[in-house]
């Protein structure tokens, strides 16, 4: 069984079988974040409501989010009618958001989760610390520790698995179009996970807080390596590939050599724990590939 | 000798050297260190990054440069309009905007050539524009005004719909910033023949085009077919700017700023301007181009050059204004055009009716859980209704306002596609919540105060800068949308950062009454009110200053101290307005044009008129925007442009 299907399973029997139990005693919880929302699913609890739910699939994909979540509308103008109508117990926001705050705590009770600020530094950690926040918030601390040391056990074995492997430094970016790139570097949640698993990161320089930097596609040149490999993450557009191989210069880079540039599916760049499994996840089994 | 100079002037030659060689020794600092390292053999990247981005991206700028101000000479020659530019006339926003809807819903039309959707958008804009000027006979100020308006709008529409449909999709902001880019020749060399192609065209009807210097009369009786004339010059020029924005992006102002150096420096013959202007704007693109990247290796950041050029570019505008003579133009007051409009008191009572309508639907019909149009549940009555409240009270205070201040405008201005948004306030505004987003990251509260103070700040600006003109109305209108444009460009640079404080911005411009609460609500309502007050006081003035400042002196109405305190009174009402619903006020402009054709003619029913309809257009808006595309909401100054602006082209294209 694949590593995706085992967790798949998982978070269907936890919703499958903790689902009704929580019908009286969970509470109502909505969250204001994608990170967030699976983390509260990782916790065993199916939240009421998720901002820009309609996009889950597109950048967040797993965990699979239960078809009775409601969406909340656009994750910066979330819909207050909507919200008052589910009467919610709680409502899980970030710094993101602060200019909400006054409205949302004449709704319900708000619990406000710092992850990515300024100044805060490392993503992972700051995620690791707000998931137990959130654990204290809700009551699920058990789960939270639960859910940490699986974390913890699994990004040592994806460690493990590349440290065999002596894996090669890898850029990680998506595609903006022919031109023009964001690419993952310090202090980023993508950027942690390397460090986590033991893979190092192609892009020395840093970055905003949230971890990426704009670039011309030209400035892949500043990679030093050269057998350095690229991690492009969907969507690509679709004019992207075409132009850029018919780019001499493109050619020219480490990545154009057969092999050294991969397209994964998304994974949440701007996420908490459970996008820092999926991504370490994907990226593991591209370089230790499993029959 | 003396002919050759005469052909060959000196001056221009000059300065298009100095800049050329200034771009060049800047190129050079870039270059330099690639070529001082030794070569290695095989992998050799430093070299190859050289030849292919570092040099086609100089020569792109080179050729976007000469192309663009190529555009903008052609275009200050056959319209006789030395504020002419791809900028000014709208061409390279429709480009943009043609280019941002096809990728956005029309995929498959890319696959005919980015160049033909462009040049599709750059034209219908071009039609639009001219036909209007063809109007008032390419009156300059008529021609930019309006250009400038549908860049604006056709900015933040792009803007809006990349934000509404994208959620991490920012390389269309990059696009319309325009940025020089490049990791091959194809988009040099494509430029190249491209340019090289239209402007031997626009060469063979040189002789023609200088005579229009003679005068048009002159022009046409030596032969000269002035409409065809017209077709050519216009069409290339515009086709240039479409291959450039269609490659690039949107650049900002290089078509206004090296057609206006060549004239300074002593091009006066069209010939001299033609063939100085592109070598100019070569030479200016490059500086830029190549000060931007040194600069940006600097700071480590992402600049994209088009905006860059904006922002230096606009000010030009405000510089070049003394240039050019003004006529006041009478505003001519129809008497009710049409035969249904009815008699001014029962309009106004219809008026009423129909915003007492609005504000029962907005504030009473909502959507469910599940999406279902209804009442509120009984259970939510309190939690719902109060929630709603701030935001219908907010656009209807807003609308009423922004309405009040077009017919203020309109009527000093004589000016009838005068508008607060054209005024530069709204800009103010968004600038000071830009300041406010990414230097103090203040709450709401913060935000409102800093677009207040933006607001007033641009007011004075405007109100200082044309004193000295006398308050000439449309120097006023053309000094506030050059400052528009110029804020569009830093945000637009800002944006394409990709820095997530920009969506606030985006939000912000589109023009949202989500964050509005009952303490702001009441804070514009009591605005509204005052305000309103202050101009329904202002009736006399109002109704005699459109007349020209001559029969208003007669009859003893201070023009300068009236035009004074009328403006103030107009910027606040925009200033407030702005501040719920956003910089895309085109409410302003439709608000006294529907209030005069339903037979309001007089100052005080016309803004009463106004008032009312304006009001019940946003309030309708701002409904429309949160129930439609439940639960995600659209913003009403989005809502109520999308009305706007085939209201504006059905006023652009209407006989006089």
């Amino acid at each position: 069984m694949s590593r995706r299907a085992l967790l798949r399973t998982m978070a269907a029997a936890a919703v499958a079988g903790h689902t009704p139990a929580f019908a009286q005693s969970a509470p109502r919880i909505v969250s204001l974040d994608y990170g967030l929302a699976s983390t509260l699913l990782s916790l065993g609890i199916v939240p009421l409501a998720v901002s820009d739910l309609a996009d889950w699939d597109k950048w967040v994909v797993e965990p699979v989010m239960p078809p009775s979540v409601v969406n909340l509308g656009s994750s910066w103008e979330v819909n207050f009618e909507l919200l008052v109508a589910l009467k919610p117990d709680i409502i899980l926001t970030t710094p993101y958001l602060d200019e909400l705050l006054p409205k949302l705590k004449q709704v319900a009770k708000v619990v406000r989760l710092e992850i990515y600020a300024p100044g805060i530094g490392p993503i992972l950690p700051a995620a690791i610390a707000a998931t137990r926040k959130l654990a204290v918030a809700i009551d699920r601390e058990t789960e939270a520790e639960g859910f940490l040391a699986r974390a913890d056990a699994f990004f040592a074995e994806c460690r493990a698995r590349l440290a065999a492997k002596s894996p090669p430094l890898v850029a990680l970016v998506n595609f903006m179009d022919a031109r023009h790139a964001r690419i993952y570097a310090s202090p980023g949640l993508y950027h942690n996970v390397l460090e986590r698993i033991g893979v190092r990161n192609a892009w020395t320089e840093e970055s905003n807080y949230w971890g990426f930097q704009t670039i011309a596609i030209e400035n892949l040149s500043r990679v030093a390596d050269p057998d350095a490999r690229l991690i492009a993450f969907e969507p690509v557009p679709a004019d992207v590939l075409p132009k850029i191989m018919q780019s001499p210069l493109w050619q020219s880079l480490p990545f154009a050599r057969p092999g050294h540039l991969s397209i994964l599916p998304p994974a949440l760049m701007f996420g908490m724990v459970n996008e820092a499994m999926r991504f370490g996840r994907l990226l593991t089994d591209l370089l230790d590939p499993k029959e | 000798m003396n002919r050759i100079f005469g052909r060959f002037a000196l001056g221009p030659a000059i300065v298009a050297l100095a800049f050329l060689g200034a771009g060049a020794l800047l190129s050079w600092f870039l270059i330099a260190h690639t070529l001082e390292a030794k070569s290695h053999a095989g992998y050799d990247v430093p070299r190859m990054v050289l030849f292919y981005s570092t040099l086609p991206r100089l020569a792109t700028a080179l050729l976007a440069g000469a192309a663009l101000s190529l555009a903008g000479a052609l275009l200050q020659q056959v319209l006789r309009n030395p504020l002419a530019d791809p900028t000014t006339l709208g061409i390279s926003a429709g480009a943009n905007l043609a280019l941002v809807v096809t990728t956005l819903f029309f995929p498959g039309l890319l696959e005919l050539g980015r160049d033909l959707v462009a040049l599709g958008g750059s034209a219908v804009v071009a039609c639009l524009v001219m036909s209007l000027g063809a109007r008032r006979g390419f009156s300059p100020f008529s021609l930019v005004l309006s250009g400038l308006v549908i860049s604006l709008w056709c900015g933040a529409l792009s803007a809006i719909l990349t934000l509404l449909n994208e959620r991490y999709l920012v390389s269309l902001f990059i696009w319309g910033a325009g940025s020089l880019a490049q990791q091959s020749w194809v988009i040099p060399v494509s430029l190249l023949w491209k340019t090289a192609v239209i402007a031997i065209l626009c060469a063979l009807v040189m002789r023609p085009l200088s005579l229009l210097d003679l005068g048009e009369g002159t022009a046409s009786a030596l032969g000269v077919r002035l409409v065809r004339l017209r077709f050519i010059v216009v069409g290339g020029a515009v086709a240039l700017a479409a291959v450039v924005t269609s490659a690039v992006g949107v650049i900002g102002f290089i078509g206004l700023v090296a057609p206006t150096i060549a004239r300074l420096s002593g091009a006066r013959r069209p010939q001299q301007l033609l063939l100085w202007s592109p070598l100019i704007g070569a030479g200016l693109l490059l500086i830029a181009d190549a000060a931007i990247q040194l600069l940006a290796g600097e700071l480590g950041e992402f600049l994209p050059t088009g905006a860059v050029t904006a922002i230096f570019g606009s000010p030009l505008l405000l510089l070049l204004l003394p240039r050019l003579k003004v006529r006041h133009r009478v505003l001519q007051l129809k008497e009710r055009a049409h035969s249904w409009a009815p008699a001014g008191t029962n309009t106004l009572a219809v008026a009423l009716a129909v915003l007492l309508v609005a504000l029962v639907v907005a504030a009473f019909v909502g959507r469910g859980i599940d999406g279902s149009w209804g009442f509120p549940h009984a259970a939510l009555f309190g939690d719902i209704i109060p929630m709603r409240l701030p935001k219908v009270f907010a656009a209807l205070s807003s609308g009423a306002m922004l309405a009040v201040a077009g017919v203020i405008l309109q009527r000093i201005t004589g000016n009838e596609m005068a508008s607060p948004e054209v005024l530069g306030i709204s800009a103010g505004a968004t600038f000071g919540v830009t300041i406010a987003v990414f230097v103090f990251v203040p709450g709401l509260a913060g935000q409102l105060t800093f677009a207040a103070i933006g607001a007033l700040l641009v007011l004075a600006m405007i109100l200082l800068s044309s004193m000295r003109s006398g308050l000439a109305p449309e120097r006023v209108l053309l000094a506030g949308i050059s400052l528009s444009a110029m804020v569009d460009a830093i945000v637009g640079v800002l944006s394409s950062t990709g820095d997530p404080r920009a969506v606030l911005l985006m939000r912000w411009m589109s023009g949202s009454t989500y964050s509005v609460d009952a303490r702001s609500a009441t804070t514009v309502t009591i605005a509204a009110a005052i305000l309103t007050a202050a101009a329904f006081f202002a009736r006399r003035w109002l109704d005699i200053l459109p007349l020209g400042p001559s029969p208003a002196l007669a009859v003893g109405i201070p023009v300068r101290k009236s035009r004074f305190l009328l403006f103030g009174l107009a910027g606040l009402m925009s200033a407030a307005a702005t501040l719920s619903v956003g910089p895309l006020t085109f409410i302003g402009l439709m608000g006294p044009h529907l209030a005069r054709e339903a037979g309001l003619v007089r100052a005080l029913p016309q803004m009463a008129g106004a008032a009312a309809i304006g009001g019940a257009l946003m309030v309708l808006a701002d409904f429309i925007g949160r129930t439609i595309v439940w639960p995600y909401q659209i913003p009403a100054g989005l809502v109520s442009a999308l009305v706007g602006a085939p209201f504006l082209m059905m006023m652009l294209r209407r006989k006089s």
